[in-house]
């Protein structure tokens, strides 16, 4: 194992993190698209639930208006 | 009590997903990708349930046609909706990943083209809905429609072992394996996906109930 270490050189020790980093990068993206995805469904779900409710709530007053 | 089940649910997926991305984050590098292997943990989940809301959608669209419950129908447009979202997650993890493991960011074979397709095929039954006014025809045209675009699930699901692709083998049918703690993981996130599927819909599923009370009272309100 000693002996393999002192054969490294520098450049491989480079080479290896840039390998590491460039994993990590897209792994990133990857992990961040997916959840962006996720969360713009959710607050579209949000966004149409208020919306929903709101006009729920004037047509419930417009008809007991009507009623009256 | 739906309320209850739909927060408790989605509290115990994100508890497992963040649980699963502190102990994926610990395993090690896959030998020949590297890390960039350990994306199969959302990927393929977010497939499974995109697939397993296509199938719901299949039964919900069967069951409207047969029982002319409305409930149906909403059950069907909830789903695909969700399964929408989750295929179009699948679909750019993978191409992410494909970036990395091939060096192309898409190939056009039958695994990666048939699930485009899918998504293609339940994002027109999402415009055909819009498109149609009238209740009782736009449920029955988007049934019929759903029942069709199921025919591609089965395609996407079989075409790497129908046909050559650059796409890999499936892992656990294509005679490969994974170590005890990688299988735990993904079994947990395949828990988790699938509990954020269930919520969503159930979510999506409530608004329908809401488009329908608004509808009626738009016609009360016409009738005065």
């Amino acid at each position: 194992m000693t002996y393999l270490f002192a054969q490294l050189t520098s450049d491989d020790v480079t080479r290896e993190i840039a390998r590491l980093q460039h994993g990590y990068y897209w792994l990133s993206w990857a992990m961040i698209v997916a959840w962006a995805i996720v969360v713009v469904y959710v607050l579209l779900l949000v966004g149409r639930e208020k919306k929903l409710k709101r006009e729920i709530a004037s047509l419930k007053v417009m008809l007991e208006e009507k009623q009256k | 009590m739906r309320d209850k089940i739909v927060y408790f649910a989605g509290a115990a997926a994100i508890v497992i997903f963040a649980r699963d991305i502190y102990v994926a984050a610990g395993l090690p590098e896959e030998a020949s990708q590297g890390i960039i292997f350990k994306i199969i943990f959302f990927h393929v989940p977010l497939a499974i349930a995109a697939m397993l809301a296509s199938f719901v959608a299949l039964v919900a669209s069967i069951l409207f046609l047969v029982t002319r419950n409305f409930r149906y129908d909403a059950l069907a447009v909830s789903v695909t909706e969700v399964g929408l979202a989750l295929l179009a997650g699948n679909l750019i993890t993978g191409s992410i990943w494909g970036h990395v493991a091939w060096g192309v960011w898409w190939a056009w074979d039958a695994r990666l083209t048939s699930a485009l397709v899918c998504w293609l095929l339940y994002a027109g039954y999402m415009m055909l809905r819009r498109a149609i006014e009238e209740p009782t025809q736009r449920a029955t045209f988007a049934a019929v429609f759903s029942i069709l675009a199921f025919i591609d699930v089965p395609i996407v699901v079989f075409s790497i072992k129908w046909w050559r692709t650059q796409h890999p083998q499936p892992v656990f049918w294509g005679g490969g394996s994974f170590p005890a703690e990688w299988l735990g993981v993904f079994l947990w996130n395949m828990l988790a996906m699938t509990l954020l599927g269930v919520v969503l819909t159930m979510v999506r599923l409530r608004q329908e109930d809401a488009q329908r009370e608004l509808d009626a009272m738009r016609r009360m309100a016409h009738a005065f």
